[in-house]
């Protein structure tokens, strides 16, 4: 095998083993732990000297490390399910002592179960999306965005309930329209930016496009409503696209 | 991140010597690799997990950043990323080395004593 052509090969095998990094890690140094793999195999090819066992060392090393990785990211995100947790139980004491004072508030053992995941979940999105940018205006669009989107997702629930009108269900496209652009702009700012524009935007034509049928003191309260949520949208929008600008700088 | 990579605790030899090699300016990751090897006159050779690892802890910690990235004229036409030592990364370095020649004071005494 020539010298290069065996480099190549060694380096194809090092960049297998760094996918077993936690995802941030090995967006952050794959690339250059790829580059310093090579040109210690080039140093040591050029020098003639003895390859098998010193590959052997490198990824054994790597592999130690990449454990250690691996153990602390777990271990993070242990106490992050913790604290998620924990302010979740915290969140959920809200309707839970208003059930006890408020009257005509009778739910369910059930829905205290679905408002708890609830809130979990959208705690957990937070943490784990939040966590893949350091600037302050990402973090802050993926609350805006998480806390417009499950307002939206609740509100409509009730909303549905109430009124047994299964056309109010269309309100969830706008979240089927978040989860179709998040998953394709692979949660980076500028995508997110257009998310979270094109959520907006499909809020806007259902309110306008799909007749209530509500009274018009609830119409009044209805379109405020939907007006604030655009809006809520557009500024996470509008974030995503400031962390999405302060990046290229 | 643990105290050991903050500075308020003795460091890890890793973290010394990323934080000495980079006291002589930014280096890239295997440039930092042959300044250790180079300042340990070759009896600390240190592999990419461990160096990366360190790294990415230091990053944390604030005493080291990524510089840019940009082509090394000594060696190919790859782009690689280079890392300078941060006002933090140089006072821990500095209190580390402060440690140390209190240690050997303490030493020094301790054998001119004893002999």
């Amino acid at each position: 095998m020539a010298p290069d052509h065996a480099g190549r090969h060694y380096r194809t095998l090092y960049s297998t083993l760094l996918r077993l990094y936690p995802r941030p890690f090995h967006d952050r140094f794959g690339e250059s732990m790829e580059q310093t793999f090579h040109d210690l195999c080039r140093e040591r090819e050029c020098a003639r000297r003895e390859l098998f066992w010193f590959l052997t060392w490198i990824f054994c090393e790597t592999l130690a490390d990449i454990l250690r990785e691996n153990m602390t990211r777990m271990s993070e995100l242990g106490k992050t399910t913790l604290r998620v947790a924990l302010v979740a139980l915290g969140l959920l004491m809200v309707p839970l002592v208003a059930s006890r004072m408020v009257a005509g508030w009778n739910w369910r053992a059930g829905s205290f179960v679905i408002v708890y995941f609830l809130f979990f979940a959208t705690g957990m999105a937070y943490a784990m999306i939040a966590r893949k940018m350091g600037a302050w205006s990402y973090k802050a669009g993926v609350g805006v965005a998480l806390a417009a989107g499950f307002a939206l997702g609740w509100s409509n629930m009730v909303h549905v309930a109430d009124s047994e009108n299964p056309a109010n269900l269309l309100y969830y496209s706008v979240l089927v329209v978040g989860g179709i652009g998040a998953w394709l702009a692979r949660m980076e700012p500028r995508g997110l930016a257009r998310t979270l524009f094109a959520m907006a935007a499909t809020l806007t034509l259902i309110a306008v496009m799909l007749p209530s049928g509500a009274p018009p003191y609830l119409a009044r309260n209805m379109a405020i409503g939907h007006s604030l949520l655009v809006a809520l949208f557009a500024t996470s929008g509008l974030l995503f696209r400031h962390a999405s600008l302060a990046g290229l700088k | 991140m643990t105290k050991k990579e903050t500075g308020e605790a003795p460091l890890t030899p890793a973290v010394l010597h990323i934080l000495l090699a980079l006291s002589m300016g930014e280096r890239h990751g295997y440039g930092i690799m042959k300044q250790v090897e180079a300042d340990s006159e070759g009896k600390v050779k240190m592999g990419p997990g461990t160096l990366y690892g360190s790294m990415g802890r230091m990053m944390e910690a604030g005493l080291i950043r990524e510089s840019d990235k940009r082509v090394d004229p000594q060696m190919d036409d790859e782009r690689r990323i280079y890392y300078k030592l941060t006002g933090a990364g140089r006072a821990a370095l500095e209190a580390e080395l402060e440690r140390y020649r209190g240690v050997v004071l303490v030493a020094e005494g301790r054998l001119a004593y004893g002999s």
